[in-house]
C-alpha cells in the first residue's frame, strides 16, 4: 500500500470489460513530507476522491477483482481509503 | 495499471500452445514528466526500459495505453498463461493536474 495525491485522471472507451464504469484516477504516490516519488500509477476509485486528496492505494489483484466482480478481471491498483491527516514523528 | 506509448509490434513464430494468435505491443512507459509535459507535446522516450505487453483491444503504434504489470496481468486467460504485463484500457484523454504545494 501507498500513500498517493490524486493528479488527475483519464478516459477510455477501449477497456477490459471489467473495467467499465470505474472511474480511473491518477496517483501519485508520495512520501511523508508530500513530495511525489516514484511513478504515478492508475488505480480504480470505489470511493469517489477528490482532486489533490491524499490516498492510501493498494496493490492487492485479489481485493481489485472482488471490488470489480469479475474473477478475470486485470485490474490491481485500487483506492482503498481516502486520508484525513498523517502524523509523523 | 501504468501509462505507456506504444512503440512497436512484437511477432512470433513459437510460442506456448496458450500465446498461439497473440498480439503484442512495445511500451515505452510515462514517467512523472511525461505526464507534466501534457498531451500536446511529442512523448519522447523514456528512460524507464520499454516493455512487451500482451494485447488483446488492438493498441496502435502511437496510442496510449493504459498496462497492468504483474500477477494480475495473467488473470484474464482461462488456463495458466506466461504474461506478466498487459493491456488494459486504450486511453482516449488523460486529465493530468500536478500537485505544487
Amino acid at each position: 500500500m501507498f500513500l498517493a495525491r490524486v493528479e488527475g485522471n483519464l478516459t477510455a472507451t477501449r477497456k477490459h470489460p471489467s473495467l467499465e464504469g470505474w472511474r480511473l484516477i491518477i496517483c501519485q504516490p508520495i512520501n511523508q513530507a508530500g513530495e511525489p516519488e516514484g511513478v504515478p500509477q492508475v488505480a480504480i476509485d470505489p470511493h469517489g476522491a477528490g482532486m489533490h486528496e491524499r490516498v492510501i492505494i493498494s496493490s492487492d489483484g485479489m481485493a481489485a477483482r472482488k471490488a470489480v466482480g469479475d474473477e478475470k478481471s486485470p485490474a490491481r491498483w485500487m483506492i482503498t481509503a481516502i486520508v484525513d491527516e498523517t502524523e509523523a514523528p | 495499471m501504468r501509462l505507456g506509448t506504444v512503440i512497436g509490434r512484437v511477432t512470433l513464430s513459437r510460442t506456448v500452445p496458450s500465446l498461439i494468435g497473440a498480439r503484442w505491443l512495445i511500451i515505452s512507459p510515462f514517467t512523472r514528466g511525461h505526464f507534466q509535459q501534457g498531451s500536446d507535446a511529442p512523448r519522447g522516450l523514456s528512460k524507464d526500459p520499454s516493455l512487451v505487453v500482451y494485447d488483446d483491444l488492438g493498441g496502435g503504434v502511437g496510442q496510449t495505453i493504459g498496462f497492468v504489470e504483474g500477477r494480475e496481468a495473467a488473470c484474464p486467460f482461462d488456463q495458466p498463461t506466461p504474461v506478466d504485463a498487459i493491456n488494459g484500457a486504450l486511453v482516449d484523454h488523460v486529465f493530468y493536474n500536478p500537485f505544487n504545494k
